[in-house]
């Protein structure tokens, strides 16, 4: 296993030694090559112990009086070791493809020293099993990440963005250390020895921890309110680095919110849970609906990251209540539905982003207002985005659907719990998730159509030309992956399950969600006989001679008090739907259309002379019902400049600018700035230059320092 | 709200029970002039006298093609009684062209109509749009105004053909999915009315499109549009077009 962990680290280590020494041209072909290879390896260490349960700690050296650096791969480690290194693969691939196009502009070199850098942090982190090695390499990928969005460092947006990533990054990163300093307690740093020294921990040393850790994870994670550097940093960062910043550092925010609240400090009390539902369903409506309406594909695509981030944090936090309730089996139902949304969300976001940086190296802009009938010109690129939109709106037979539908479930189950009042917040949650998953799918007929079908609304999109095979063979693994998590959920469900047994503290947890339904007897220990005798008379175990395993349909069985049955098959609805679309097809080619040919005939356009581009639906006209209904969180701003003739009896022209603030910059940041810009008027005010006055400012000091030592 | 049902109620069925049972109050027409025997130079005197050339003259008499009549009355007022006039004549007179078809045994129930408006002086567009008030209620009889060719089995073309109209016609006759029939209704879009083949107008709908029933009148009344669309579905037998004298002399 080290052997492995070595070779990873020796690729990048040589990726950094090639970037320096080799020249310009050849730099990509190298990234994309040691990026690949690294990648394949690094999914073989984390599969050996995500599949296998294979264990790995290696010790590396003390540091006197903090700790001893560890290293240790457990299965919540090789969870999300194996995500990333899903997306590190065709990440670094397309990275490789497109990175040319920086060739001359900057520093290929740079980009490729940096990349290998944060490939091994990225690596490192999960493994990384005490406090200092932590957030030492927290830091390290912080400021890494800042120097790869700050890659185009000309743009003075970019560098602005970066830079507020950078402060929110290291705010973020303050807090981590306060919630580890008070989890270690007098005791060691090491992640072991905190473990057993937090039950010691007091209730309000164990809010602290919770919300320490969960705000400042959460600034990686995207949650509320430390998301606004989010949009900003994807929409600036270079198109080589982006899928692998959505697809595997946000997902280490949430690997910090799940080893701080789940391993090292389980949450004991309903009230974090709460807090991480809350916030998870907050945050996942309010990055949708500025999803929705926005016009650029990266921001867009940006905006539902976060929307992302905070199902998978409803999940954890439903899970975190559901602990906290003694429900073991359906907190580790809420966990399965997290991870499995996380590791989707992390294949059709790079999949998304790919297919976009396609698009924008080859169509010349990512506006979906001045694109258009990119179907035409880019078709693979077009069904692979297709494939990635329907995934992450949630629709069947692809993998969204499946963590979202888990995730609602688990969420149902609250009605299993005992206080009313955390019934109604989970109602309350479930209602905004459910608006979320309706206002996705409106957001991505929206990306989807408004860029790709219809006509090209400028040159550059009509004329655009296929995506390059660095980008296609990419789009093309993620879209397998999406169809198969999403078709054989059964498969991918109990690979779950050692990563979150020891969270849920529930063995073999997925055995309630995916029982061993047709590979064993009809007698389980699980479920009642009758039930199962129930579902071999409706035929269910149909599935085993086809499929060998655990079957083909995700079901849970409510307890004693709430005997509802919840079922679903995704690999079957895939059937059905194969099957009737080709039974169409067959009926429509041999019964309708056999004696009437089918007539192609012109748009309907109303009649009027020429149809242009211009004159159809925008994506801007097509989200405009979610910006009106929602106009009490937009609250936009809408400045109107009239230009009028010499008369000024007539308008010659009307432009209306439209602004937005963001809904968090208005609540949080705006407040905040304020206050400190209040603040410090008020202290300026003392410095006013008198010399008298410092000196009794210092004798001042001095007099209450004394007073402070003598009274404690 | 509680109100109008019971005065609904209270009303009754007011509609008119039409096609099932002859109806007694076609609505108001001004009349149309009738095939008369008369001299060769008398029946040449007329025909100068319509100004849409709704006359002609006839061997032994005058012939009279509905399909042009304007109803202006300047035959029967100028010409000294030498013309009929019919006042009470049946709205049941629309005619199916020479080249047209109904829908046969395709459609006769619930067919769709786009009604597109191609130079229209309001006239047999407001006839048009009473159709679906209660009295007529088209519905009943399964037919229903659609906004889109996509849907339309009957484009309706009220008015003139004027210039600018031609394209948009064009347009939603192509978009119409086959099988498809045209209707014109009134004499402006049977035969350019008044405003005949002139500057910005090219005539009639029936020289651009295949028109399959056509509708005379100026404007026609509901129940004679309704009586047409009736026949384009093949629910009606058609009416001559042409009041000839030789038919109603009987003499053939």
């Amino acid at each position: 296993m080290s052997l492995l962990l070595v070779i990873i680290l020796g690729l990048c280590a040589t990726g950094i030694v090639l970037a320096i020494v080799l020249e310009q041209e050849r730099i990509p072909a190298a990234l994309g090559w040691l990026g690949a290879i690294a990648s394949i390896v690094l999914l073989w260490f984390s599969g050996a112990s995500l599949f296998g349960g294979a264990v790995f700690r290696a010790t590396l050296w003390t540091i006197p009086s903090l700790a001893t650096l560890t290293l240790s791969l457990d299965r919540l480690s090789a969870l999300f070791l194996f995500v990333t290194g899903l997306v590190l693969l065709p990440g670094s691939i397309f990275a490789s493809g497109n990175l040319s196009q920086y060739l001359g502009k900057y520093s290929l070199r740079s980009f490729s020293v940096w990349y290998f850098a944060l490939f091994a942090t990225l690596v490192l982190i999960p493994l990384s099993a005490d406090a200092v090695s932590l957030l030492m390499l927290w830091e390290l990928m912080s400021i890494l990440i800042y120097l790869l969005v700050n890659f185009e460092h000309e743009d003075r947006e970019h560098t602005r963005s970066g830079y507020l990533m950078l402060a929110i990054g290291e705010a973020g990163t303050l807090l981590i250390a306060l919630a580890l300093i008070i989890l270690a307690g007098n005791g060691s740093l090491e992640f072991a020895s905190m473990k057993a020294a937090g039950d010691a921990l007091g209730e309000q040393a164990r809010w602290a921890v919770f919300l320490l850790a969960f705000f400042g994870f959460g600034v990686k994670a995207g949650l509320i309110p430390v998301n606004f550097w989010l949009p900003q940093a994807y929409t600036s960062a270079p198109w080589p680095f982006v899928p692998v910043l959505a697809g595997a550092t946000l997902n280490l925010g949430l690997y910090g919110i799940v080893r701080v609240n789940g391993d090292l400090l389980p949450v004991a009390i309903a009230g974090p849970g709460l807090v991480a539902l809350t916030i998870g369903s907050v945050t996942a409506l309010l990055g949708i609906l500025y999803a929705t309406t926005q016009s650029d594909l990266k921001t867009l695509l940006a905006h539902s990251s976060i929307e992302n981030a905070g199902i998978i944090t409803a999940a954890l936090g439903a899970g975190f209540i559901f602990i906290a309730s003694n429900h073991p089996a359906i907190a580790a139902i809420a966990f399965a539905a997290a991870f499995y949304h996380m590791l989707n969300h992390s294949i059709y976001k790079a999949l998304l982003f790919v297919a976009t940086g396609a698009v924008d190296s080859n169509a010349g802009t990512r506006n979906i207002d001045r694109l258009g009938g990119l179907i035409k010109v880019m078709p693979v690129t077009g069904a692979f985005f297709l494939v990635g939109a329907l995934s992450i709106a949630a629709l069947p037979p692809f993998n969204g659907f499946v963590s979202e539908w888990l995730t609602l479930q688990a969420m149902l189950q609250s009605a299993e719990l005992a206080s009313t009042g955390i019934k109604i917040v989970f109602a309350i949650c479930g209602a905004i998730l459910a608006l979320t998953a309706g206002l996705a799918v409106t957001c991505f007929v929206k990306a989807f159509a408004m860029s790709f079908l219809g006509m090209a609304r400028y040159e550059s999109a009509a004329k655009a030309s296929r995506a390059r095979a660095s980008s296609t063979a990419p789009m093309g693994f993620l879209a397998v992956l999406c169809v198969f998590l999403g078709v054989a959920p059964t498969y991918v469900i109990p690979l779950l399950d050692g990563a979150v047994a020891p969270i849920a503290h529930q063995a073999r947890a997925a055995d309630a969600l995916v029982p061993p339904f047709f590979s064993g007897s009809i007698h389980h220990g699980e479920l009642p006989s009758a039930f199962v005798a129930d579902f071999h008379k409706l035929g269910a175990q149909v599935g085993q001679s086809v499929m060998p395993g655990r079957g083909l349909v995700v079901l849970h069985r409510g307890a004693a008090a709430n005997p509802v049955v919840f079922a679903m098959s995704t690999s079957y609805m895939a059937v059905v739907l194969l099957l009737m679309l080709l039974g169409a097809y067959v009926v429509f080619r041999l019964i309708v259309a056999r004696d009437r040919g089918v007539e192609r005939r012109t748009v309907w356009d109303g009649g009027i002379r020429r149809l242009l581009p211009e004159m159809t639906y925008t994506g801007t006209g097509f989200s405009n019902p979610v910006r009106v209904i929602f106009e009490a969180i937009f609250q936009p701003t809408t400045v109107e400049d009239t230009r009028e003739t010499v008369g000024k009896h007539f308008r010659a022209a009307i432009r209306r600018t439209r602004g937005e603030n963001h809904v968090l910059d208005r609540l949080v940041l705006d407040p905040i700035s304020d206050a400190a810009l209040w603040m410090a008027n008020g202290f300026a005010r003392m410095h006013h230059g008198f010399l008298n006055a410092y000196v009794f400012y210092g004798l001042g000091a001095l007099l209450a320092a004394l007073l402070v030592a003598r009274f404690t | 709200m509680s109100q109008w049902v019971i005065k609904g109620l209270r009303s009754g069925i007011k509609s008119t029970r039409y096609p099932r049972t002859s109806e007694t109050a076609p609505g108001i027409s001004p009349g149309l002039p009738v095939a008369t025997p008369m001299s060769a130079e008398l029946a040449q005197a007329m025909a100068a006298r319509c100004p849409t050339a709704a006359l002609e003259p006839a061997r032994t008499g005058i012939d009279v093609n509905l399909r042009r009549c304007v109803h202006c009355f300047r035959c029967a007022r100028g010409g000294d009684g030498a013309i009929g006039w019919e006042r009470e004549r049946d709205f049941e007179c629309a005619g199916v062209t020479s080249h047209g078809d109904n829908f046969g045994r395709v459609f006769t129930r619930s067919i769709h109509i786009l009604v597109v408006d191609t130079g229209d002086c309001g006239a047999c567009l407001n006839e048009v749009k009473q159709l679906n008030n209660p009295y007529y209620n088209m519905h009943r009889l399964g037919f229903f105004f659609t906004p889109t060719p996509r849907h339309a089995d009957v484009l309706l073309v009220v008015g003139a053909l004027t210039e600018h109209m031609r394209l948009p016609l064009r347009k939603a006759y192509d978009a119409m999915p086959t099988p498809k029939r045209v209707v014109a209704v009134g004499a402006c879009a049977l035969s350019g009315g008044i405003f005949g083949p002139s500057f910005m107008c090219a005539g009639g709908v029936g020289d651009f499109l295949a028109v399959d029933v056509e509708v005379p009148g100026n404007p026609p009344a509901p129940l004679a549009i309704l009586h047409g669309l009736l026949v384009v579905a093949g629910r009606k037998p058609p009416a001559p077009l042409y009041r000839r004298i030789e038919e109603v002399d009987g003499q053939g």
